[in-house]
């Protein structure tokens, strides 16, 4: 309980792995009343940036490319294209 | 030759001669079979047509092979038959090795072929299965090898080439798909000439981004089956194998499947397939956070209905055991309430009251008893004691007569005595120390009676002198004896 990151600084999968450990932590009713109030706030708050991340989401695309000397480098690349998005 | 002639001509010599040469049909068959017999073995290419399997009960097989204008029969011993690596079907083009054969009972002819491979592209895909059953038995399609592909892979590289429309589907599905999967896109030739080399280094390539994707996708859009050999390639597939990240394979459009379709982590019928299968739909990650808040919700009402449930259920027992400790205690001060001496504390005093008035009344009627005994035993002795003094006066006379005598007689006696008494006394008088003493003299004592001698004392003895009118007790304080006098007695 003591290691909790912020939740902003939690990866989605972080975020949604711990997440899963409260609910079956508080559903294996093993905790503490007052421990499970605060893993239930803990949830309540991983919950919220999760779906705020859904709502936000936005495709990154990335193009690995060969530098002069060979080397492999990230480069940013175009999201997918939008324009057929009423056709589907 | 017999000479009836059954035609009723007239003979002619040279029907005659030819009648003389020819031959019978046994002899012109023998002369075609010898024909063909002479021909060197053949390979011929033509598509199988009529074919229905071995035949039941021989296990050889019949059938036809053609080309656009000519057909033969074709036979395959069941021996042969045995011995090949794949399943003839009509349509097959086939290259067989074999020659004709004659059938003299009816003068068919058949190619007989004694084995037979596939051509063009049938031939390819002969090679293909071949390839597929040795790395199939090297393992490298073993379920136990596959990996375990995350179900919902953030990061993930796409291996394909950058200029067709299937980076774009890839793209687009996953946008609309899961926003959130990140993709790093990895271009490489997908067909034609060195395909397989750069799609082999695209692989190592998209492994060795940092940090590691979840997964790779290995996608091509739909093309011929030439088109898509590039992804039968033995070294690519063993590359595929061999990869340190999962691969997701969606090559060409169902039912195409590649070698490395069977040698990847996951096989999709198509590159949207692929695409779609690394990640779960944004909707159905709404639903699952929906699914955990509910749960979360339930948990948390649980956890606290428990504990209000176990509160209740302590303060139910704590009531009852109060209650039935109570209970006990009513009942402990009723049964003490009802005992005797509290329901009626005068009943003590009463029975006791009763108790000593019984006693009194044994008592009195005791003591009347007894009264009355003492007083029948009583009764008679006045009389007796009356009786019993009648005798007394005259003795009573006798012995007053005796006293006046004694009486008498004592004075007398007595006189004497005193006379001598009187006497004695006055010698005594004559002699007692008293006397001496109040002449002056004094008698000392020390600690064991009369002290004749001061040799007795010491310095600090406590000493008596007695005088004629009292004594007085004193301390030594120093000793003086006298000269020794010579004793005339002795001397």
């Amino acid at each position: 309980m003591a290691d909790r990151k912020p939740v902003d600084e939690l990866t989605y999968k972080e975020a949604s792995t711990e997440l899963e450990l409260i609910i079956r932590s508080l559903e294996s009713g093993d905790m503490e009343l007052e421990e499970s109030l605060e893993s239930y706030t803990r949830g309540v708050e991983l919950l919220q940036s999760l779906r705020s991340r859904l709502e936000d989401a936005e495709q990154k695309v990335s193009v690995l490319l060969k530098d002069m000397d060979g080397t492999d480098t990230l480069v940013p690349g175009e999201a997918a294209d939008t324009s057929d998005t009423l056709n589907l | 030759m017999s000479g009836w002639n059954l035609t009723g001509r007239v003979p002619d010599t040279a029907t005659d001669a030819a009648a003389d040469d020819a031959l019978s049909v046994s002899q012109a068959v023998e002369l075609a079979a010898d024909a063909l017999d002479a021909i060197p073995q053949l390979v011929v290419l033509g598509e199988v047509t009529g074919f229905r399997g071995p035949n039941a009960r021989s296990g050889h097989c019949y059938f036809q092979i053609k080309d656009d204008s000519c057909a033969i029969d074709c036979i395959i011993w069941r021996g042969s038959y045995a011995k090949r690596t794949f399943d003839l079907r009509d349509g097959m083009q086939v290259i067989f090795t074999g020659g004709f054969n004659l059938y003299k009972a009816t003068g068919r002819m058949s190619f007989v072929a004694r084995s037979f491979t596939l051509a063009g592209e049938g031939m390819l895909r002969q090679q293909v299965a071949a390839l597929a059953d040795k790395l199939r038995r090297e393992g490298l399609m073993d379920a136990s090898r596959k990996r375990h592909i995350p179900v919902f892979c953030t990061r993930v590289a796409v291996v394909t080439s950058l200029s067709g429309a299937v980076i774009d589907d890839v793209k687009r599905t996953l946008r609309r798909r899961n926003p959130l999967v990140e993709l790093i896109c990895v271009g490489s030739k997908v067909q034609g000439e060195g395909a397989p080399a750069e799609l082999i280094e695209g692989l190592a390539r998209a492994a060795a981004i940092e940090p590691a994707p979840d997964c790779i996708l290995l996608v091509r859009g739909g093309g011929s089956f030439e088109d898509l050999m590039t992804f039968n390639d033995e070294q690519l597939a063993r590359a595929v194998a061999a990869c340190p990240v999962p691969v997701v394979t969606g090559i060409g459009h169902e039912p195409d499947n590649s070698i490395c379709d069977m040698v990847s982590d996951r096989r999709c019928s198509t590159p949207t397939a692929a695409a779609e299968s690394v990640a779960p739909a944004i909707g159905d990650l709404v639903d699952v956070l929906d699914a955990r808040e509910r749960r979360m919700a339930v948990a948390m009402s649980g956890a606290v209905r428990t504990r209000a449930s176990d509160l209740s259920a302590m303060g139910e027992r704590a009531a009852r055991a109060m209650r039935a400790r109570l209970e006990r205690s009513a009942l402990a001060l009723r049964a003490a309430a009802d005992r005797p001496c509290l329901a009626d504390p005068a009943w003590m005093v009463e029975r006791r009251r009763s108790d000593l008035e019984q006693t009194a009344e044994r008592m009195a009627s005791a003591v009347e008893r007894s009264h009355r005994r003492f007083a029948d035993a009583f009764e008679p002795l006045p009389a007796r004691l009356a009786g019993s003094v009648s005798g007394l006066a005259p003795k009573h006379r006798e012995l007053e007569l005796a006293a006046s005598r004694l009486q008498r007689e004592g004075r007398a006696l007595l006189a004497i005595r005193q006379a001598d008494v009187a006497r004695a006394a006055a010698s005594l008088d004559a002699l007692s120390p008293l006397k001496v003493l109040a002449r002056g003299y004094s008698i000392a004592y020390g600690a064991d009676g009369v002290a004749t001698s001061a040799a007795r004392f010491e310095p600090g003895d406590t000493m008596r002198v007695r005088f004629a009118d009292g004594s007085v007790t004193a301390q030594v304080e120093r000793i003086e004896l006298a000269e020794p006098k010579p004793d005339p007695s002795r001397a």
